[in-house]
């Protein structure tokens, strides 16, 4: 009857340890029942301290995933390097995992167990040259992409589209969705952020040594490009004054001063009044743009005319991910060094 | 590229309940052809001993959905469909689509605003004569 009464549970027994288990057989089977569920704690013998583990456990600190059950570093690694699609060498890829802060705080955890002194010294490189190649690497050649790709582009404006994509939050979060969190070896969980880029500029250095400036080129592309998909210039870039970049830039081409003038307007006399005001260069429209009073209007045509001189609308071509560019190796091989 | 989101499937189960049977199969024999085949994602076996709950699969996703699958007698075939399905699934969570339709790019030439196709004013008034 016994047995007959655990397998009818086993049937019958839903997944979670909340629900369902207010039927009779529950109680008195507590304590035989042996081994946890799945998902809840240890097994509770009085069904009404059941609520209140289940808060336990949701409001307990959360824990590195090396240290929940069912861990293997190495076989994770490789994981890793399949997820990626990239040959690494494992031990540079486990050099980019390893952080300073992990190190000192193991040093120091062996030093209060009270080790000998030669014990104590890690034997573990931790990941800041990797991640300085790997940052200059990335930089390097994201400014050439973007060169290549909007060549109208300043240099400012390249530099403020580079230092975006290799911001914290950005890198961060890519390294997050790609499972760095579980393996970066660190001090603190959760892993805060600048602490996440540099292993990820790390792991970008590791590629570079293991595979070489192109393939690690096309990494750096298919990860960070994405990123700015949906992104319009000027969220990235800040303009303070874009009319005088407006004039800059008409003089450099030759063409003569942009005149304002209105096209349109609308709800002068309301509270919300719009007005669309076009800028002419020789009696030729260069851009229009709406705003609410006539300075906003007149810079936000401004910002429209740089948007299409630089060749960054919203209705540009996407991104030309096919081909490797064959004539950047050289200049990649001469940056990275 | 593309870049699998199913980290690392845990099978849990008993080596002598009942209902493991398929899962002790699987592990016999399509265990390992499935972790070949599939090199980015982590397969875990840990068979816990004793009367213990219901055999389970376990899938952990990049963004961090973990999500668990009765195999309680289940064939191995079902199990490695099972597995193939989980792996080829993102994390996100399995709720209602509101719409089967999704765009990024509502608008080709521009979206309407009540001023698109109205003359401005320019070739309303037109440019002012200038004095002689």
């Amino acid at each position: 009857p016994a047995m007959a009464a655990r397998l009818l549970l086993r049937a019958a027994r839903p997944l979670l340890a909340g629900a369902g288990r207010g039927t009779g057989l529950g109680t008195g089977l507590g304590p035989g029942l042996g081994t946890a569920l799945s998902t809840a704690p240890p097994p509770e013998k009085k069904r009404w301290l059941r609520a209140y583990l289940e808060l336990q456990r949701l409001q307990a600190p959360p824990q590195r995933r090396s240290e929940k059950p069912n861990w293997d570093y190495h076989a994770e690694i490789q994981a890793f390097s399949h997820r990626v699609q990239e040959n690494f060498s494992l031990d540079l890829l486990k050099t980019a995992f390893v952080n300073p802060c992990y190190i000192e705080s193991e040093e120091a955890r062996r030093r209060q167990l009270g080790l000998a002194k030669e014990a104590v010294a890690l034997q573990l490189q931790d990941n800041a040259g990797l991640a300085e190649r790997g940052l200059r690497f990335a930089r390097a050649y994201l400014g050439q992409c973007f060169e290549g790709a909007y060549p109208e582009l300043p240099a400012k404006g390249v530099e403020a589209l580079v230092n975006f994509l290799t911001s914290q939050e950005l890198v961060s979060y890519v390294a997050q969705n790609l499972s760095i969190q579980d393996l970066t070896l660190c001090r603190d969980f959760p892993v805060p952020p600048d602490v996440l880029q540099r292993t990820f500029l790390a792991v970008i250095g590791a590629l570079l040594e293991s595979s070489g400036p192109e393939r690690t080129g096309i990494f750096v592309r298919d990860f960070f490009i994405p990123q700015l998909i949906g992104k319009d210039l000027f969220e990235i870039w800040e303009v303070v004054n874009p009319m005088g970049l407006l004039l800059e830039e008409l003089t450099k081409r030759n063409i003569s001063a942009p005149e304002p003038r209105i096209t349109r307007q609308l709800g002068v006399s309301t509270v919300l009044p719009v007005y669309f005001v076009g800028l002419y260069c020789d009696k030729k429209i260069l851009a229009e743009g709406p705003g609410e009073t006539l300075l906003a209007a007149e810079e936000e045509a401004a910002r429209v005319a740089l948007r299409k001189l630089y060749g960054y609308t919203e209705n540009r071509r996407p991104w030309d991910y096919s081909k490797p560019k064959q004539g950047l190796a050289a200049e990649k091989a001469i940056s990275s060094n | 590229r593309y870049v699998r989101q199913l980290q690392r499937l845990q099978l849990l189960f008993s080596p002598t309940a009942a209902d493991a049977r398929g899962a002790r199969q699987f592990v016999e024999e399509a265990a390992q052809d499935f972790a070949r085949q599939h090199p980015d994602v982590v397969l875990y076996v840990s068979p816990r001993s004793g009367p213990g709950p219901a055999p389970v699969l376990r899938a952990e996703y990049l963004n961090g959905t973990v999500r668990d699958e009765l195999i309680a007698s289940k064939t191995s075939e079902e199990i490695v469909q099972l597995a193939t399905k989980l792996a080829n699934q993102s994390g996100l969570d399995i709720i209602r689509i509101r719409k089967p339709f999704h765009t990024d790019n509502p608008s080709v030439q521009g979206q309407w605003h009540p001023l698109t196709n109205k003359p401005s004013i320019l070739t309303i008034q037109g440019p002012r004569p200038q004095p002689q």
